[in-house]
């Protein structure tokens, strides 16, 4: 398909604007070089080290709808003693981005590319004066402002995200801390303001080379502290770089109503990286002129066994009370479902698998029960911000009136799960002296001290990394000998 | 299936299972065939990946489909444990449970059962063990054990029997088990309760005593099951003991009846017990070892976690048809260094490594079937030993030895 491919501020249509101020929710298309045209308001999926977790590019391409993905940088850049210089920065290629290649990203689907992880883990050592610090799952290490231009430049993402002067806050429930950051102190925060305008001004310095061909659409970062903090910076966006800019990238949505006081900005696309911990502030963002979200609660809550079961607008029969937004795939009563995880979703676990396989997958810990929840939760994001626009477009608009109905109708958190989830690696979280475990030891061999890895590989079973823990294939029953007999495994012995 | 169908030399159908020999190898035992089960023909040979807890390894079934795979396992043991019997009979079967519309086959879960519990013992009656919960005395019978499969719905059952490692030196346990096998056999066979759906194989014990292989064979191929397993196997014996147990075996077996080699899954091993004239083998050592970061490729295992494939950019493996490495349309153009950049950290590197050993050991099978009945599988046989040693002097030496047994010479320069 060759469509005319859109330049500079082109890229973004505004197709049904908001009322009065211009700030507030609104209808478009966002349309970047080679890539397919995203209908907004909607979402993108946050990856891990290049990847959407527990989906493999086939599932990404094939069972999802999914427009784009957000990337962070310092996935890619951990250093060993042998290994110096990060091999993304190493892939070279002319006809196909190295971000897109290094990444097997379906070519149909547009990368964002930060510096750090969303959400971010935050950093003992702090940012410098040229440098932010980063995570890798070889440590914290400096990136400065240089060195991640050069690495924008190397690898060509369509949209990149220039440096911020961030900071991140620790908390792990986000519901708690409505700010992305936990910086009080006013004096730091004019100074995160004044180090992004500065290393924004680099960022568009010229490269040396002058043969940046291509160059990735620009989405300036707005910062996460209050308007009167940063309308300096937003003055400086508005004048010198308004026509560089390709988008915004927003920290904390709740700078947007302060936007209509700079009006070229305001028919960039925006897309948020702030927290959302709930479908309702899924809403609450796009009311406020969000055009792509970054939907940080989903990975999770996919982890965690939920499959969101929510949708835009939300039923209207009200008479069955609050309404869950997920169903816990852990609880027994899936057992023997022979249903889809929700009637009438489309994606490729509700239509090709029931409750009871993905409750005996989790059960099992099989990765394949996280793959088909990711499958399913994504396609109900997918098909809520549908729902989300055919509201706004609808003559009258029917959004608002969806949003207060939604409000009413499903409960107000996301329900948790009750078993444990995939292993988390060291780059996930920074653990804290004292904290528990995320999951408990599952299996140990019975009566005996020797290695249920070494027992299990004897038996010729599927041992994987977790399982060399004792984790993953069970080993020796977990019900009791009346449980087995009424289940027909074995009998007891008379 | 897209191939020219090769035409048939001669048949034998049971209730549910029709074998079609298609070409025998003029010079090994290899035989190429189709057997067609209740969820639709394969070819043989095969190799049967391990989705041991009805899942292989987050691959999605359709994901699985791709590898070109239509049988695969289920651990009888995992199954009866999770979710159930009660489950399972109420889900309608492992097929419906995990939606697979291709074969699948199940081992009995005494196996499992002797490896894993430490307190188990068998007799007469069937395994003793006890409930690691509570300490309560149970039993595991044949009964169970088929019951159990006959819930399952796989499209192959084995029977239970009284494994004992092969390399035990204990003779009298040894005769002991083999025969105990074969009194369990035919309590398995009257407890089998649906002939017309599920086929039930015997597998044939004796250790690596050629003399007891051979009665066990003869006691077993007369019960005329519709399959017939070698097992004891892949327990750590020597590879010469191996072979000579599978060769034993093969000679006194039925022409046309399938003939399956358990736990067996090195590519080496595959092509010999080809030669030998086997046909079917399963092995949980090429999905495991994608968990750990290798790719099994024609020039041998590599470790894709190893550091000199940080910069590779390169696929998995070139010129391979899997979707993880083919080009062109369809191809994920996965590389190696992506594959690298995320073993053990991200799940997805796993299940792409997964995708291709599979593909590998699938096609493995399939070009070997081309070549016997194109009836070049010596000539296979020397190019596949070729591909993965560069100097001849370091052939396996077991491997060398066991195809000479049926004609072919490694070291000689034919037909390459």
């Amino acid at each position: 398909m060759v469509t005319p491919e859109p330049g500079g501020r082109d890229m973004f249509k505004i197709l049904k604007g908001a009322v009065g101020d211009g700030v507030g929710a609104r209808l478009g298309t966002l349309s970047l070089p080679r890539r397919r045209p995203v209908d907004t308001p909607n979402f993108i999926g946050v990856t891990a080290r290049g990847a959407v977790p527990h989906l493999t590019p086939d599932n990404v391409g094939k069972r999802s709808d999914l427009g784009g993905v957000y990337i962070a940088l310092e996935d890619f850049m951990e250093t060993t003693r042998t290994k110096t210089s990060p091999p993304l920065l190493e892939m070279k290629s002319e006809s196909v981005e190295p971000l897109h290649l290094f990444t097997a990203t379906p070519s149909h689907m547009f990368t964002v590319l930060g510096a750090r992880r969303h959400p971010a883990i935050n950093s003992p050592l702090g940012n410098a004066k040229d440098s932010i610090s980063i995570f890798t799952s070889t440590g914290f290490q400096k990136l400065t402002n240089q060195a991640y231009r050069q690495s924008v430049h190397a690898v060509r993402p369509d949209v990149v995200i220039p440096l911020a002067d961030m900071t991140y806050s620790q908390s792990k429930t986000f519901t708690e801390t409505k700010r992305r950051t936990n910086v009080t102190s006013s004096k730091r925060q004019l100074r995160m303001v004044e180090r992004t305008e500065d290393w924004l001004a680099e960022f568009f310095e010229v490269p040396e080379d002058g043969s940046k061909k291509d160059p990735p659409s620009v989405f300036a970062p707005l910062l996460p502290v209050s308007y009167p903090t940063q309308w300096e910076y937003f003055n400086q966006l508005e004048q010198d770089f308004a026509a560089k800019l390709s988008g915004l990238a927003v920290y904390d949505v709740d700078v947007l109503p302060d936007l209509s006081n700079h009006g070229p900005l305001v028919s960039l696309p925006r897309l948020s990286l702030d927290y959302t911990a709930t479908p309702q502030e899924i809403l609450r963002q796009v009311q406020l002129g969000v055009d792509i979200c970054t939907v940080s609660f989903l990975n999770s809550i996919s982890d965690a066994g939920i499959a969101l079961s929510f949708t835009f607008p939300p039923p209207s029969d009200s008479s069955t009370g609050i309404r869950p937004l997920g169903i816990n795939m852990w609880s027994p009563e899936h057992e023997a479902a022979v249903k889809p995880l929700v009637e009438g979703c489309e994606c490729y676990a509700c239509t090709n698998h029931h409750r009871a396989f993905l409750h005996h997958l989790l059960n099992a810990k099989e990765m394949l029960g996280w793959t088909l929840l990711q499958v399913h939760n994504y396609q109900v994001l997918g098909d809520f911000f549908a729902g989300i626009r055919a509201s706004l477009n609808a003559d009258p608009p029917t959004f608002e009136k969806g949003c207060d109905e939604f409000t009413r109708v499903y409960d107000s958190e996301l329900p948790t799960g009750t078993g444990t989830r995939p292993r988390a690696r060291g780059y996930h979280f920074k653990s804290r002296g004292g904290d528990d475990k995320i999951n408990r030891p599952a299996w140990e061999k019975y009566g005996s001290e020797s290695d249920p890895a070494l027992a299990g590989e004897m038996a010729g079973l599927a041992v994987t990394g977790a399982a060399a823990e004792g984790k993953e294939t069970p080993l020796v029953p977990d019900a009791d000998a009346a449980e087995l007999d009424r289940q027909g495994f074995a009998e007891i012995a008379k | 299936m897209f191939r020219r169908m090769a035409s048939t030399i001669a048949s034998a159908s049971s209730a549910a299972l029709t074998f079609d020999l298609v070409a025998r190898c003029s010079t090994t035992r290899a035989r190429a065939s189709v057997l067609t089960l209740p969820h639709g023909p394969v070819q043989l040979p095969i190799f049967m990946p391990v989705a041991t807890q009805a899942s292989l390894k987050g691959l999605t079934p359709e994901q699985l489909e791709g590898t070109g795979c239509r049988l695969c396992l289920n651990n009888t043991y995992h199954l009866g444990l999770k979710p159930g019997q009660e489950i399972l009979a109420l889900v309608g079967g492992a097929h419906k449970l995990q939606g697979w519309n291709h074969n699948l086959l199940t081992d009995s879960g005494g196996f499992q059962m002797v490896s894993l519990l430490t307190l188990a013992n068998i007799t007469e009656e069937g395994v003793r063990f006890l409930s690691p919960h509570d300490g309560t005395p149970m039993l595991l019978t044949p009964e169970h054990s088929i019951s159990l499969q006959n819930t399952i719905g796989s499209d192959i059952i084995m029977q239970l029997d009284d494994v004992l490692v092969t390399t035990s030196p204990d003779r009298k346990r040894m005769r002991e088990a083999m025969e105990r096998s074969i009194r369990w056999l035919d309590r398995c066979i009257a407890a089998h309760k649906n002939m017309d759906t599920q086929n039930l194989f015997c597998i044939i014990q004796g250790g690596l005593d050629t003399e007891m292989r051979k009665e066990c064979c003869r006691e077993m191929v007369a019960r005329n099951t519709p399959g017939i397993a070698i097992g004891g196997l892949s327990g750590g014996e020597a590879k010469d003991d191996f072979c000579r147990v599978v060769r034993t075996c093969t000679e006194l077996l039925p022409e046309l009846k399938p003939r399956y080699v358990m736990g067996i899954g090195y590519p080496e091993d595959l092509v010999v017990s080809v030669a030998l004239g086997a046909d079917m083998f399963d092995c949980v050592w090429p999905t495991r070892t994608a968990r750990f970061g290798s790719a099994i490729t024609k020039y041998g295992v590599i470790k894709i976690k190893s550091s000199e494939y940080a910069n590779d950019f390169g696929p998995i493996e070139e010129g391979c048809g899997c979707a993880c490495c083919k080009e062109g349309e369809g191809g994920l153009g996965i590389t190696r260094a992506f594959v690298h950049h995320n073993v053990a950290k991200e799940t997805v590197a796993a299940h792409l490594l997964t995708i291709h050993n599979v593909w590998y050991q699938l096609n493995l099978m399939k070009e070997a079937r081309d070549a016997i009945i194109a009836d070049e599988y010596p000539a296979f046989l020397r190019q596949f030993f070729a591909n993965i040693y560069p100097e001849k002097a370091n052939y396996p030496k077991w491997a060398i030895d066991a195809l000479r047994t049926v004609g072919v010479d490694l070291l000689s320069d034919n037909n390459i």
